[in-house]
């Protein structure tokens, strides 16, 4: 059996390789995605003070920074035992959907457009945010840009501190907003719905209106059957911050709805000797059955494409149109084809911005009564939030002066763990045969994992670019023959 | 504080050696005479060109693992990272990519003069407040480092 194995030369973003086994006809036997995914924050969280959870969490990924803030924040809530007055609540809800806004832009005009913009088997040189900006334009650039530094505005201003948030507090939101700063918000908040237009103009520009590409995105090469997971509000409508979980087959049945702690009730987590990785599954459709997709299986996706497939529409009048639109081109639910994450984001990015626009004028937004001051501690409080890339589960057990005892994190990509090994495979089976290994072949499986949007463990970071990969390819005699690199 | 002059330490604050630029930031904001803005980044990104616009010149530090002896300080210039090899990844933006994205697009407005410091790391993955012992040393050479540019700029 010949090993194709993908390799990341950069060690400060984690343990993460792709290793491809060939049979020998050439042909892909199997394929597996490795990766370290927590620092062992769930033990350095242990007899720290439950306040200073969501301020050192953050650190846990310097990307994604907001959500692991917002769900401990959310946990400390239950802690506790008190529950944000409507103001603070907003509060919490305008600042989580400017993250919304950034967090999308940047995954999608820096790491998803560049494979349809500038295309799939063009050079890493040319494949990413530089070269995207050089085919759509630096006008486009420039507004892109510049509209999404408004989201890090909101950011800034509610969050309390430049960059990293301050402003969580157990039962509320500390940063209140002056009148002023409510009209700079919603200034800001509508130029975040703009840059959702654009967004989803240029995906319809370049992949809609593309059949080649509509062909990868509705293909069975990205396809992969499994269940999904994802919170809805009380109308069945996707929400970020908090609502019901829903959670379905890869039919599309619904296997239950669960809230906070009954988490444990839906999701197990299995161990395989060969990952630091946990696999999570459905428990309530069985025991562990392996990585496999199709009728049955009991893995599950979370994310963009997820929250579309257990909702039945979103709460704000664009994303609506642009979320029938996504269904009715795609037809038959749930929606297994992995690229349509893309699209999904895209449609997200502008939800958000929306409901930026209706929060921020809100007349209540500017209430002083922001907090609920806690009077006692139940000691236990899971928060669960949508990410961006998915759904986020903080739990923490604390005595009964709120110091943690025990704290439990499952994050978006362990829920997807199952999912991407599948997808990788599923690429890698349709672009590898016979041994004919293309210089496009890495681009098109890093495709495949691409839409899931891997949180390697980057609380840490590279100044010479993270997830650079290395294919090496080993004849049957074991000799190396040829080498491909996106680095 | 002049808002021409910019220094970022871009790290995560409770990781050992990754902590050297956010370190170097502290130790200036401790001097409480610093003629430029001090700020901090737990990753590299966009948010990077966001503190950098508009800037006459800055100063990025930074840990890096280049297997280098630990401690070794490399001065480099945007040209030095932005070379093809700095543009890929899959969750985040690079630095090349970010800074390349800010000269493509806002020439006018990115420093005229960006210097980067890179501190090669010991262990990035240990969870503490101190840099290990030869990082620490070079966390302290950076400083001085940038005090004299500091005074340059202000001359």
């Amino acid at each position: 059996m010949k090993k194709v194995e993908i390799n990341p030369i950069t060690r400060l973003e984690g343990h993460g390789k792709i290793a491809i086994f060939l049979d020998d006809d050439g042909n892909v036997d199997d394929a597996f995605f490795q990766t370290v995914e927590f620092r062992g924050y769930e033990k350095f969280l242990q007899g720290m003070p439950i306040e200073e959870v969501p301020r050192t969490v953050s650190t846990v990924c310097g990307v994604c920074r907001a959500v692991h803030f917002m769900a401990s924040m959310k946990a400390s809530d239950g802690v506790y035992g008190v529950t944000p007055p409507s103001a603070g609540r907003k509060l919490r809800e305008l600042f989580f959907n400017s993250h919304y806004v950034e967090d999308h832009a940047v995954i999608l005009y820096a790491l998803g457009f560049p494979d349809f913009v500038v295309g799939p088997e063009a050079s890493p040189a040319v494949r990413n945010v530089v070269g995207l900006i050089q085919a759509v334009g630096a006008e486009v650039g420039k507004a892109v840009l510049k509209k999404r530094s408004c989201a890090v505005k909101i950011f800034e201003v509610l969050g309390g501190k430049p960059n990293h948030p301050v402003a969580a507090l157990p039962g509320g939101w500390s940063k209140t907003l002056t009148e002023e700063e409510r009209e700079q918000i919603n200034g800001w908040s509508k130029e975040l719905v703009e840059l959702g237009k654009l967004t989803l103009q240029v995906f319809d520009d370049v992949v809609l209106k593309n059949p080649k590409y509509m062909d990868l995105v509705t293909g069975d090469m990205y396809r992969v059957e499994v269940g999904y997971m994802g919170s809805v509000d009380e109308n069945d409508r996707i929400t970020y911050y908090d609502g019901t979980q829903k959670i379905i087959d890869s039919d599309g049945k619904l296997v239950g709805t669960f809230k906070g702690k009954e988490y444990l009730d839906f999701i197990s987590e299995r161990v395989q000797p060969w990952s630091y990785l946990k696999f999570p599954y459905q428990k309530k459709l069985g025991g562990w059955q392996g990585i496999k997709d199709g009728p049955g299986t009991n893995l599950y996706c979370v994310g963009p494409l997820a929250r579309f497939n257990v909702a039945s529409g979103m709460d704000t009048p664009l994303a609506q149109e642009h979320f029938e639109r996504f269904h009715a081109t795609f037809g038959a639910r749930p929606v297994h084809q992995v690229l349509g994450y893309h699209w999904a984001r895209a449609i997200e990015l502008l939800n958000a911005a929306e409901k930026c626009v209706a929060l921020s004028e809100d007349p209540e937004i500017t209430s002083p009564d922001a907090w609920t001051k806690p009077t006692s501690c139940p000691g236990e409080g899971v928060g669960i939030i949508e990410a961006p890339r998915g759904t986020l589960i903080h739990h923490y057990v604390t005595n009964d002066k709120g110091i943690v005892e025990n704290a439990n994190l499952i994050v978006a990509t362990t829920h997807n763990n199952g999912p991407i090994n599948l997808a990788i495979k599923k690429a890698a089976k349709h672009f590898i045969k016979n041994g004919d290994v293309s210089e496009g072949m890495l681009n098109y499986v890093e495709m495949a994992f691409r839409p899931y949007d891997l949180c390697l463990a980057c609380a840490t970071h590279a100044v010479n670019g993270g997830q650079a990969m290395e294919v090496n390819i080993y004849g049957s005699d074991g000799e190396l023959r040829r080498t491909l690199k996106n680095f | 504080m002049n808002k021409d002059y910019l220094v970022m330490g871009i790290g995560n604050p409770l990781l050992q050696d990754d902590r050297a630029g956010v370190e170097v930031v502290e130790a200036l904001e401790a001097d409480g005479n610093f003629p430029g803005e001090l700020e901090v980044a737990y990753t590299v990104g966009f948010e990077v060109l966001d503190k950098t616009l508009g800037r006459k010149k800055a100063v990025i530090v930074d840990a890096c693992l280049l297997g280098r002896e630990p401690g070794t300080i490399l001065k480099l210039t945007v040209d030095d990272i932005m070379g093809s090899s700095s543009l890929s990844n899959s969750h985040a933006v690079t630095l090349g990519a970010t800074l390349k994205t800010g000269y493509e697009l806002f020439p006018e407005e990115m420093p005229e003069e960006l210097s980067i410091i890179l501190i090669e790391a010991e262990n990035v993955s240990e969870f503490s407040r101190t840099c290990s012992p030869k990082v620490q040393k070079a966390v302290g050479e950076t400083i001085s480092m940038i005090r004299d540019m500091a005074a340059s700029w202000v001359a």
